[in-house]
């Protein structure tokens, strides 16, 4: 112990507070066996990773976040609208987080549903999509019957799994007794 | 290397948060994404990092399941999932370990927590925890940022005000280990809220706060609650902000709050018959907290239900609702935390109890409002017998998304004084959430390009314990006397010389001083000697230690006076510095269990 107790005094004589203190840790048996001192740089990993469907993924998050994938599997025919009510307003408040996280959607217009619009001639009919009397090549005018939608981020999570797991969308639990 | 970033760290007791800026002209504040796990091998980027640590299974390890972009084998996760799997494995998860760092019954460098787990879970220190949330944060940064690292950064961290010294220089070396340059700031917690709100509000809040008033700023964080209070002065015809007082380390915040109500709507899930298991009891909990905010709103509504969803996949059929009434909810929170109380009432201190001594030393009065009587009453100015309420009340923290909290303060607040109608919300937005990073960040901003700083210096007089010299009497310990060694608004990158009658060290052995707080006793000069306390007035924290040695010298024994310093980076020291000899040795806070 004598010995202990010089050595000690050695080291904090010798070393600097940092180092003397690691020691005395180490001496007292309380340092931990760190996995990292330092933030380790982002790594570049040399073999490919698998990589998953963001589908999947986005699957898997409604699942996990909203229990999405429970309630439109479930037999709707066994429960009456009061019940159904009740376990829906959780899932849809739930998947309308994960969705506007994920994809932030805003509506393509600002003009409200009822009001009236002017599309540009030759608009891309992935923007706009007409029903009614429609002739020739516009512009049209009329009234927005829906405003439209569209993702201003994807910001699906990425992930890191073997090619075993990467159908899974949501994993089997297990209570254990 | 000049930085060109300045980046705010708020390390939170249940989420941390990084902020940044270009070091530019004109300040422009974003949030930093942080990757983070939320499931296995699920990486999503979040504004926030809940401040929680899974230690994970040899399994989860060798599959690869904890791994992030930038760490491979990892045996711990931190954020999302780790705060989800504390629900499914509570021995396996750290929580609240910012809590733990202010605990002086505990050595906060050994591995206790998760507290009370089995044998065969690696624990970890609460400094480690702290370190683990701080990579994650570094790491993320290096990740969006490679070729500006945060060592060449201007970084500002945030603490508690109420942290003590100990707690202050534990945080210090947790973020050091996690690689935060040693020239970084530490900035209390309620202070930033107020560097958020000028940054939002430009020029304009000369408009706001006037010559003689006063800001109190009330900072309700998941697991604490934090008072500071704020002046306006004048100084050379300009306006300044100087802080003047910084309430008690509270461990009450909004998760007691969830917890309560949880509790009873769970007692209503009861009388239908059904008892929860853990994983509903958790989903219980976030239900709650929704249903808080939706019914104690303006113009809420006057029921909320609140469902539990079947555990199964047969999810519709397994489901129970129930309402909740606003008035249940109002009575169970509004009347349990912000009672309506006098300027005169105090927290009403209950004997511990055994469940206290094992785990952290919790509020035994959650009552917020009695805390802020004893705290407007101790730092307000009195007229006539009437206490001059502060003028304006700045919130922050996410229980103020309920906003009936907010309505019920400030009543409760003005009833104290009915004279009186300055009491107001501070005009402008209110961060909830990202407030204190916002104003880390704003902060080391004003720092490098002198905008407007809040003075203030130390918020507490600081003491040391020196036995006096006189007959011993067997069996009895000498009486104490507190030497004061650093004046309540001593400046950062200042010292003072503490005078004294020589204080003899014996050397070669460690001494030991115990070390005393107070956030009362404001007059008190370096120097200055207390012969008797009360409780309230000063607060004994960890002691300080050093082993003194001298080389060359046959001396066994060193005549010392005392020297503190407030290092520019808001770090406290007392040195020990030799009458006769050249010598001087800092002591260092002993944080061990005795």
């Amino acid at each position: 112990m004598g010995l202990m107790a010089a050595s000690k005094a050695f080291f904090k004589l010798l070393f600097n507070k940092e180092l003397s203190e690691s020691f005395q840790q180490l001496v007292d048996g309380r340092l931990q066996p760190k996995l990292e001192s330092k933030p380790a740089k982002p790594v570049r990993k040399s073999e490919p990773k698998p990589k998953r469907s963001d589908a999947i993924s986005l699957l898997s998050a409604l699942q996990r976040e909203a229990r999405f994938l429970d309630i439109v599997s479930e037999s709707l025919g066994d429960y009456s609208d009061a019940q159904v009510g009740a376990a829906a307003r959780d899932v849809l408040r739930d998947s309308g987080k994960v969705i506007e996280r994920m994809f932030s959607l805003r509506p393509l217009t600002e003009v409200e549903d009822g009001a009236s619009i002017e599309t540009p001639s030759n608009f891309d009919p992935a923007e706009y999509r007409l029903t009614g009397n429609v002739s020739g090549d516009g512009p049209f005018s009329g009234n927005v019957a829906h405003h439209g939608w569209k993702a201003t981020k994807c910001d699906v999570p990425q992930w890191s799994g073997n090619k075993k797991t990467e159908m899974i969308v949501a994993p089997i639990e297990v209570e254990i007794a | 290397m000049a930085s060109k970033y300045v980046i705010g760290i708020d390390l939170g007791t249940t989420n941390s948060v990084l902020a940044y800026s270009e070091l530019g002209e004109s300040l422009d504040i974003k949030l930093l994404k942080i990757p983070q796990l939320v499931a296995e091998n699920t990486i999503e980027a979040h504004d926030s990092l809940p401040s929680f640590s899974y230690l994970g299974t040899t399994a989860e390890t060798e599959n690869g399941t904890l791994n992030l972009p930038w760490a491979e084998e990892r045996d711990f996760a931190t954020g999302t999932l780790a705060r989800s799997r504390g629900a499914d494995f509570p021995e396996r998860t750290v929580g609240a370990a910012k809590s733990w760092l202010c605990h002086n019954k505990v050595d906060r460098r050994a591995a206790i927590l998760p507290w009370n787990a089995p044998s065969e879970v690696s624990k970890i220190s609460p400094v480690t925890a702290a370190q683990q949330y701080l990579e994650h944060l570094v790491s993320a940064w290096e990740s969006e940022f490679p070729t500006t690292p945060i060592r060449e950064q201007q970084v500002v961290l945030t603490v508690p005000a109420s942290f003590d010294p100990v707690a202050r220089e534990l945080t210090r070396e947790a973020a050091l280990a996690a690689g935060i340059p040693s020239d970084f700031v530490l900035l209390e917690e309620p202070q930033s809220a107020i560097y958020a709100w000028l940054a939002q509000q430009g020029d304009q809040w000369r408009k706001k706060l006037k010559v003689g008033q006063s800001v109190l700023i009330c900072d309700i964080g998941g697991g604490t609650t934090d008072l500071t209070l704020i002046s306006v002065d004048e100084e050379d015809g300009e306006l300044v902000l100087r802080r003047v007082a910084v309430g008690d380390h509270l461990l009450v915040g909004g998760d007691n709050m969830d917890l309560a109500t949880a509790h009873s709507v769970s007692q209503k899930f009861a009388e239908k018959g059904t008892k929860l298991n853990p994983w509903q009891s958790v989903s219980l909990w976030h239900s709650c907290r929704a249903a808080k905010e939706a019914l104690l709103s303006v113009d809420g509504p006057a029921t909320h239900s609140v469902s539990v969803l079947g555990r199964g996949s047969k999810l519709i059929g397994g489901t129970i609702t129930v309402e909740v009434d606003k008035s249940e909810i109002a009575s169970a929170l509004l009347d349990g935390f912000f009672p309506a109380c006098g300027i005169d009432d105090r927290p009403q201190r209950q004997p511990a109890s055994g469940f206290q001594e094992i785990g952290l030393p919790y509020e035994s009065d959650p009552g917020i409002t009695r805390h802020i009587a004893a705290f407007v009453n101790a730092h307000c100015s009195h007229d006539s017998g009437e206490v001059k309420l502060p003028n304006h009340v700045l919130f922050n923290g996410g229980v103020f998304k309920a906003t009936e909290f907010q309505d019920r303060l400030l009543q409760v607040m003005s009833d104290w004084n009915p004279n009186d109608h300055s009491c107001q919300r501070l005009d402008g937005t209110h961060d909830l959430d990202f407030s204190v990073a916002r104003g880390a960040c704003n902060y080391g901003w004003s720092k490098a390009t002198g905008g407007i700083r809040i003075r203030g210096g130390v918020a507490k007089s600081y003491y040391v314990g020196i036995e006096t010299a006189g007959l011993a009497i067997p069996g009895a310990p000498r009486p104490l006397k507190a030497l004061c060694v650093v004046p309540f608004g001593m400046e950062e990158g200042t010292q003072a010389d503490v005078p004294s009658s020589e204080i003899g060290l014996v050397v070669g052995q460690p001494v030991s001083f115990r070390f005393f707080e107070s956030n009362t006793r404001k007059e008190d000069a370096p120097g200055f000697v207390l012969d008797h306390w009360t409780e309230e007035e000063l607060d004994e924290t960890d002691p300080l230690q050093a082993t003194l040695t001298l080389e060359n010298s046959e001396e066994t024994f060193v005549p010392v006076k005392f020297d503190s310093r407030i290092t520019e980076l808001g770090i406290f020291e007392l040195w020990c510095v030799g009458v006769n000899s050249q010598g001087q040795w800092k002591l260092e806070f002993n944080v061990r269990e005795e």
